[in-house]
């Protein structure tokens, strides 16, 4: 397949790289939709999506898609947290993300529902985003937690924080 | 009757926790909810904020099978980000251990599956085959699980006894080729619990991104050891079986075909293992700098990204592993099935809820 032609049919003005890893296209104003109508009118194979948290809170999305077994890497910026859904179009882009608004709370507009995929029901989403300056000391799944008790108007920190949250846990456990 | 019926967190099959949520009407499912997440570790999380020797031996950790996968991955992203070169017989040792791993992730799957259908003696037949299998990979590497083999730009351990290896693949293709498959394919207790049951179609396959032995299944035809070669895969000759039923028999049959072709490759890489060194510098620099590479794992494609800013850490890891990608089409598998087939469907895609969760 004309990887060339595949990325013209997308933008007629985009430019891409060919680097060690592959082809990477780097274009701030991707139509992501139409990217992935493209791809799937090509039969090209979904691999993942990755979310980059760049040093100005931006978030780089970087789409990895395989033509022939060769990666190709589309990427956008996320523009006020937003950006289109694909998994209307395609269905293997629905866990991928809801993992990334787990991660990073980026929402994908047009889904009629997001509902958290590694994180419990109720978590926050954003976990990778709320704690990127942290240290290797905190744990990313009490963090998790302790941010439910903080949203609910506990603004103590410590132990009261982790006490509402035992409490809680245990009353939904009893129900 | 129309009934919900939730199954998990622990698992009715394998031991991982994980959750479905049937829809039936009397014993056929019409639908299904799949939640993951008891197993997360925030390894992605954590690799950000450990140095890039501790990071190997973190993201091995990712899964208990095909723990090798994922230190290899991590050491090739590093790689492709420093230019790094794997010498020939490093490149030769990494298909080893990798090929080695694959069968017994197979032959693990084939005993476990065995056993959910209850013949528990093709169980216990095709356990002690696997037994030599982890026998060989102890016998390289110290360990059973997590082989600590990897490093940025190649092995950390010679083969100090190749012609074992070799024996073990042999013995292993002869056991596969003259009992295992034959028996496999023809028991009328295995075909009847498995042929017909749990089909995922070549169009589901492509639109929920199913990878590896699934895919294969299901007629797509990609192996990336023969489509996008890495290391020394290039150097081998092997087939890559592909079956078009989609069914829960043709991921049997794909499966213990791959382990016959493995010990096709581990044959020809031990005969023709090249002399020299294994591994370069011991600790290399890391430049600023960002690589996505893919490779074949036993359950199919793994992805890793990484992003580096020249510091001791990456800034950015990210893991796609095989089941991740698999899990989501095992409701279209389970849709019209009925209940008491749904362990073994979803057993079929041989999930590692360890990985999916990460």
């Amino acid at each position: 397949m004309n990887v060339d032609a595949l990325l013209q049919q997308i933008d007629p003005d985009g430019t891409s790289d060919l680097r060690a890893d592959g082809r990477w296209a780097v274009w701030p104003n991707l139509d992501v939709r139409k990217m992935a109508a493209t791809m799937i009118e090509h039969k090209v194979h979904f691999v993942t999506a990755t979310a980059v948290l760049g040093a100005d809170d931006t978030v780089r999305l970087l789409y990895h898609w395989s033509v022939d077994s060769q990666l190709i890497t589309m990427e956008t910026t996320v523009l006020e947290g937003r950006i289109p859904t694909i998994s209307d179009l395609l269905p293997a882009a629905d866990w991928v993300e809801r993992e990334i608004r787990d991660y990073y709370g980026v929402e994908f507009t047009g889904r009629t529902d997001t509902p958290p995929l590694v994180l419990r029901a109720g978590d926050p989403p954003g976990l990778f985003s709320r704690t990127a300056d942290l240290g290797h000391e905190a744990n990313p799944a009490q963090t998790a937690r302790a941010q439910v008790a903080d949203v609910r108007g506990d603004d103590s920190d410590g132990a009261p924080a982790a006490e509402q949250v035992r409490a809680d846990v245990e009353g939904e456990d009893a129900r | 009757m129309s009934l919900n019926v939730p199954l998990g967190p622990f698992h009715p099959a394998l031991e991982e926790p994980y959750k479905i949520e049937v829809a039936c009407e009397g014993e056929r499912i019409t639908d299904a909810t799949i939640t993951i997440g008891f197993n997360f570790r925030g390894i992605e999380w954590l690799a950000e904020r450990k140095n890039y020797t501790q990071d190997i031996a973190l993201l091995e950790r990712v899964c208990g099978i095909c723990s090798n996968v994922h230190s290899m991955m991590f050491c090739r992203a590093v790689e492709k980000i420093a230019g790094l070169e794997v010498p020939p017989r490093g490149a030769y040792i990494r298909v080893i251990m990798c090929e080695l791993e694959r069968m017994h992730s197979h032959l693990l799957w084939a005993g476990i599956a065995c056993h959910i259908i209850g013949f528990e003696t093709l169980f216990m037949t095709i356990f002690a085959l696997r037994e030599q299998v982890q026998d060989a990979l102890e016998s390289i590497s110290g360990n059973r699980v997590n082989y600590g083999m990897n490093r940025p730009g190649g092995v950390n351990r010679d083969i100090g006894d190749p012609a074992a290896v070799l024996a073990v693949a042999k013995a292993t293709s002869a056991a596969m080729t003259e009992q295992m498959i034959p028996l496999i394919t023809k028991n009328r207790g295995i075909r009847s619990r498995c042929v017909g049951v749990g089909v995922l179609t070549p169009e589901d396959a492509y639109a929920f991104a199913a990878v590896g032995p699934v895919a294969r299944a299901s007629g797509v035809s990609i192996d990336l050891r023969k489509t996008d070669p890495y290391e020394a895969y290039d150097q081998f000759e092997f087939d890559v079986p592909v079956t078009t039923n989609g069914d829960v028999f043709d991921r049997v049959v794909v499966r213990a075909l791959e382990i016959v072709e493995s010990c096709r490759i581990l044959e020809q890489a031990i005969e023709s293992l090249p002399p020299g060194p294994v591994a370069g510098e011991l600790f290399p620099h890391v430049p600023a700098g960002e690589a996505a590479i893919h490779q074949e794992a036993p359950r199919g494609e793994v992805f890793y990204y990484m992003e580096s800013d020249g510091s001791d850490h990456p800034t950015r890891v990210r893991v796609r592993t095989p089941t991740f990608a698999n899990m989501p089409s095992v409701r279209q598998m389970v849709i019209g099935q009925t209940l008491s087939d749904l362990g073994l469907i979803q057993a079929s895609i041989d999930p590692c809820y360890s990985c999916t969760d990460r």
